[in-house]
């Protein structure tokens, strides 16, 4: 089982990343235990040394779990506060209509990947969760995807963990449509968020890989072919702030 | 404005050894590999020299503890004083030899036994001593980043590294009256942007009764043998460890601080 890792905090509680958010009163569900045997999904193969991206770096893709896992070891102090300030607050408003979209209700079995804090949690790996097939109804993941070493791998987890009639939504930054926005974003993006970084955090080097990886991630149609793959229906996203983020959506209509 | 923000982010393309960078590699992908002058360089345009020395300022004012911070100010202000200070100290022969040789301060380069086995009153005793009572540490000092030039980050860093000597030098401790006193000195040595910001807006800190000690004694003390010594990055520390403190002290000008500094603040 020689498989790159990405690790990743959930959450249980649609409340995960979000605290504006109250009266989301979920039926407890409590840590359930890790996964035995795994069904019918065949785990993956021995990797053979393949390259991929860290940010403008190239990177195996043995080192790029790593990589990420102490990028965000490194950031997790001053994680809400560069948050404000590098959005100037906006990341909450773009959480609120994540959430807006999801309209969650009493019994929701909601499960949010790379959650950071929430109510109930479980400590794993977006491309191997260690849940049964067929659990939850929504699976949200925001601002995370893009730092998952295979990101196909991790949909179809995602794919796998819903129940049929279950929804996969994804906050994800993406591409700028505005071409002189995109001009501002890349000045904004590469000038000033590394002095933030360093001046806030005293950390450049975290921030110059955050802009980076954005870069890396694919576009909105891409990202949406690349959802459909998964085995996903309905795909469709939403551009918020001109593309700057996008809330990618699909269903899993089917027992797979 | 297209032509102005290519203007303000040019000097990064310099890096790269030519006109600019490869088609379709945006200039970002310098700070990765081969455009780096030495190992922790960081390559930065002069848009975000600027945004790094105003925000440096502003935080080290706002949380004095961000050392990290007048360190970055001090590297994104400082290329045309390192010029000149280069130029000094190859002027020097002592200076040159230090240039050449480069020297690093840190505790894998001291030789800590050697230094305590020296005699009581010797240069390498106080400043051993000046480390123990202070409870600092030669490695704490950061690795130089933002100086594109690698000849001019080595002086910014030997600067750094024998601040602690200037403060064995001036008997100043490490307290924030100390360390202003110091800045003074500094200031007037180096010319440095940030030893003159810091000694100009550290002494905001204090309370009054130091601050009047300050104004009419340190200060002139600081700065009038600022003046009379040589340039304090043209001597070879490393070797003067058996000098006795005294004689040094004469070589460079120092004398008695005015009064002690330790029990104020």
């Amino acid at each position: 089982m020689a498989a790159p890792r990405s690790w990743a905090l959930w959450s249980f509680c649609g409340c995960g990343w979000s605290r504006a958010v109250s009266g989301c009163r979920l039926p407890g569900l409590r840590s359930s235990s890790p996964r035995g045997p795994l069904g019918a999904r065949l785990l993956s193969q021995e990797k053979e040394a393949t390259e991929t991206h860290f940010g403008f770096e190239t990177v195996s893709e043995e080192e790029k779990g790593g990589k990420v896992y102490q990028v965000f070891e490194s950031v997790a102090k001053k994680y809400d506060v560069m948050n404000d300030m590098m959005s100037l607050g906006i990341h909450r408003v773009w959480k609120d209509l994540l959430l807006w979209k999801m309209r969650p209700f009493p019994g929701t079995q909601l499960l949010d990947v790379a959650g950071g804090t929430g109510l109930a949690w479980i400590l794993g790996d977006a491309e191997e969760l260690p849940f049964d097939d067929n659990k939850f109804d929504v699976y949200t993941i925001a601002f995370g995807i893009r730092n998952v070493t295979h990101i196909d791998q991790a949909l179809q987890e995602a794919h796998r963990v819903l129940k049929p009639g279950g929804r996969f939504l994804c906050l994800e930054f993406s591409q700028v449509n505005n071409p002189l926005l995109s001009r501002l974003y890349d000045v904004y993006s590469f000038q000033v968020i590394p002095v933030l970084g360093e001046v806030i955090a005293g950390d450049w080097k975290s921030y110059q890989y955050l802009v980076e990886s954005i870069r890396q991630f694919p576009s909105q149609e891409e990202f949406k072919e690349m959802i459909e793959d998964a085995g996903f229906q309905k795909v469709t996203y939403e551009n918020l702030t001109s593309g700057i983020v996008a809330i990618h959506s699909g269903f899993k209509l089917y027992l797979r | 404005m297209a032509t102005l923000l290519r203007g303000v982010l040019r000097p990064l393309y310099a890096f790269r050894g030519g006109p600019g960078p490869p088609a379709g590699v945006p200039f970002r992908a310098v700070s990765h590999g081969t455009g780096l002058l030495y190992p922790e360089h960081i390559p930065t345009s002069v848009l975000q020299k600027v945004l790094l020395a105003a925000g440096s300022a502003g935080m080290a004012l706002y949380d004095p503890y961000r050392h990290d911070m007048v360190a970055v100010l001090g590297e994104t202000t400082g290329r045309r004083t390192l010029k000149v200070l280069r130029d000094q100290m190859k002027r020097d022969p002592e200076g040159a030899q230090i240039l050449q040789e480069r020297p690093r301060i840190s505790l894998s380069t001291l030789d800590m036994g050697k230094l305590r086995s020296l005699p009581e009153g010797s240069f390498g005793r106080a400043y051993l001593h000046f480390l123990d009572v202070n409870r600092v540490s030669p490695d704490t000092r950061a690795p130089t980043r933002f100086v594109d030039d690698e000849e001019l980050a080595y002086v910014i860093q030997r600067y750094r590294e024998i601040h602690d000597m200037l403060h064995a030098l001036l008997g100043m401790p490490t307290n924030i009256l100390g360390e202003i006193v110091v800045k003074w000195f500094e200031a007037v040595q180096t010319g440095l942007p940030m030893c003159v910001l810091s000694a100009l807006f550290g002494p905001i800190r204090l309370s009054a009764q130091s601050l009047q000690l300050l104004i009419s004694e340190l200060i002139p003390w600081a700065v009038e043998n600022g003046r009379r010594a040589p340039c304090v990055l043209n001597v070879y520390y490393e070797r003067r460890w058996e000098q006795p403190l005294q004689a040094l002290r004469q070589e460079l000008g120092i004398t008695e601080p005015p009064l002690r500094v330790e029990g104020l603040v």
